[in-house]
């Protein structure tokens, strides 16, 4: 019990700078909700005009928020976690013998719950301006996904993380690797199944496109448990190897920067 | 005996593209407990290279360091659990909350309730006098002000050990001033057993410091009370001389003088002037006066001194302190 507080205090400690430091900016409606929306609502106006079927108005909103948490996985955990390590934040942090993940899982709690607001504000354009269709009944289904997607991606996100430790600067640029092509793959606007079969096999590796997939079967095609056990089974057991493997990469990086004097130097 | 901090043989090697750094080696400390001790030297000389080592965010490359009987290394956890460490001239914090939600954040990765946090947090502001700035963000904080935040944040935990840093760096004479009482204060008052504090600043380490050890590349050079330091240059004779601006290469010369042990200069932008202060091992100052007049240098005053530490530091390293 002791264990768990000890993680989750200094966790929501950093979730409350993250969204109230987040929303006392006044600019926040603009960057965090308007300009994310533009950007879906141009890709359903060329639907539209192309006489696309209505379900992939659906899909597009449901692809853009997903895409959203990954990108909140990659610049939100990542980047930050740099950003603590220049401001000298990350040091004062390590000195407390407070666990690494909680740091981490506080940004990820204050970032999810900035995108979750921006993904509302996406359903409800989605919903009210484009008319875009889904199945309530099905929620739950979506719901046991969408947080098991979560899971494994904030996972990966502690991996990713730590590498920023080992790169610096330049973990910047992996961040653009492993966000445009994974919004390419992961089918973001389109179902996979428009890839060849062996591009359709690289792109379920990732916990993104299955999440995705599923929560689209249940929402717009109405899908239940017969087919969606697949995704759930999938996402279970990729939940249960990423966490620990994100975990081991993270204190492996941390101990080595530790030798190497990465956590500190702030010019590497 | 126990002690505070104790090291032996500790060194730390960097690996540049030039070839290997060495910050640290070979260093051998023993800090007893209910002190404040004083690591002085330039900059680059290993201090916070050492401090780092101490307060486990630095491996050391070979050798052994010990806090409060825990290994460095080893006992990594234990020795997070009873230090803190303020760093002066850095920030750490969230600009966008306020001091006191700073703190709070701080208190609470610590593992305090945000009860506790509050209790804790009205203690070291009593202690070290906030409320001028408790309320607002800390990006508008002056940097007097953010060095008091900074020390409140390393009280937080009630640590028995404290690094601190070059705790006045970049602070104006009164700030620095207030600064080094509130740290006297944390000894006197029993409030932290034990201070291990860098600078650069002679003064500093001289008025706070019980015992010192003077540190150079990496290599602790001299270690004692200011008096025994200051013993160590009881026979040598100490001048200042006021002379009209000059460039410090031309007084090269100097060193070609047997009695000369080392000098540095200070010059003035305000006045125009500069200030040799100059280590003779015995009195020859006549020598010296002719030698710098036959060189054009213009002498306005003369004065012998009293031994200060920087004297210690220039018969030890033939360099004054702040010559980069």
């Amino acid at each position: 019990m002791i264990k768990i507080v000890r993680i989750l205090r200094p966790a929501f400690a950093r979730a409350y700078v993250r969204i109230f430091g987040g929303f006392r900016e006044k600019s926040w409606l603009f960057w965090e909700v308007i300009l994310p929306t533009i950007f879906m609502s141009s890709i359903i106006f060329a639907y539209e005009n192309l006489n696309a079927p209505k379900v992939f108005i659906g899909f597009v909103v449901l692809g853009t928020i997903m895409m959203n948490f990954w990108y909140n996985v990659l610049w939100g955990m990542g980047s930050v976690l740099y950003w603590e390590k220049e401001t000298g934040n990350l040091e004062v942090y390590l000195l407390t013998g407070s666990p690494l993940p909680s740091l981490l899982l506080g940004m990820a709690l204050g970032g999810m719950f900035n995108t979750s607001v921006r993904s509302i504000a996406m359903i409800l354009i989605g919903v009210y301006v484009f008319q875009a269709e889904f199945i309530p009944a099905y929620l739950p289904y979506a719901i046991a996904i969408f947080l098991l997607t979560l899971f494994s991606l904030y996972s990966m996100g502690m991996a990713f993380a730590s590498l920023h430790l080992i790169y610096g600067r330049k973990g910047i640029r992996l961040n653009e690797v492993m966000g445009e092509p994974i919004s390419f793959l992961s089918g973001q606007y389109y179902p996979i199944n428009v890839f060849p079969t062996v591009i359709q096999s690289i792109a379920s590796l990732m916990p993104i496109t299955i999440g995705l997939d599923g929560i689209r079967r249940a929402l717009i095609l109405g899908e239940g448990l017969d087919t969606l056990w697949i995704h759930i089974s999938i996402l279970s057991i990729m939940a249960l190897i990423l966490f620990p493997l994100g975990i081991y990469i993270m204190n492996r990086i941390v101990e080595k920067g530790r030798r190497d004097g990465r956590l500190i130097l702030r010019w590497i | 005996m126990d002690y505070a901090i104790e090291t032996l043989h500790l060194t730390r090697e960097f690996h540049t593209d030039e070839g290997v750094f060495k910050a640290l080696e070979d260093i051998n400390l023993k800090v007893r407990e209910g002190i404040i001790f004083g690591l002085l030297g330039p900059n680059g000389a290993g201090k916070t290279t050492l401090i780092r080592i101490l307060s486990t965010l630095l491996l050391p490359t070979s050798g052994e360091a010990y806090v409060d009987g825990f290994d460095v290394v080893k006992e990594a956890n234990k020795v997070r659990k009873i230090i803190n460490l303020v760093s002066g001239g850095e920030r750490p914090g969230y600009g966008i909350l306020t001091t006191e939600e700073n703190l709070m954040y701080y208190a609470q990765i610590y593992g305090l309730s945000r009860r506790e946090a509050k209790e804790r947090i009205e203690e070291v502001n009593r202690l070290i006098g906030l409320d001028e700035f408790l309320h607002k963000r800390l990006n508008t904080l002056s940097t007097g002000m953010i060095q008091k935040y900074a020390l409140a944040r390393g009280l937080l935990n009630k640590p028995k050990i404290l690094f601190l840093d070059e705790p006045t760096l970049g602070l104006d004479v009164e700030n620095a001033r207030i600064i080094r009482r509130l740290v006297r204060r944390l000894v006197d008052e029993g409030l932290i057993k034990t201070i291990l504090l860098t600078s650069h600043y002679m003064a500093e380490v001289e008025e706070l410091c019980d015992y010192i050890a003077i540190i150079n590349k990496g290599r602790i050079i001299a270690e004692g009370t200011v008096e025994e330091l200051k013993n160590m240059v009881s026979r040598e004779v100490i001048y200042n001389i006021d002379v009209k601006a000059i460039e410090t290469p031309k007084l090269e010369f100097l060193k070609s003088i047997d009695s000369v042990v080392g000098y540095t200069v200070r010059m003035s932008n305000i006045s125009g002037e500069a200030r040799i202060r100059i280590v003779m091992s015995y009195e020859d100052i006549s020598r010296i006066l002719d030698t710098l007049e036959r060189n054009r240098i213009k002498i306005l005053r003369i004065h012998q001194d009293r031994i200060s530490l920087e004297d210690v530091f220039l018969k030890l390293v033939g360099r004054g302190l702040a010559d980069d």
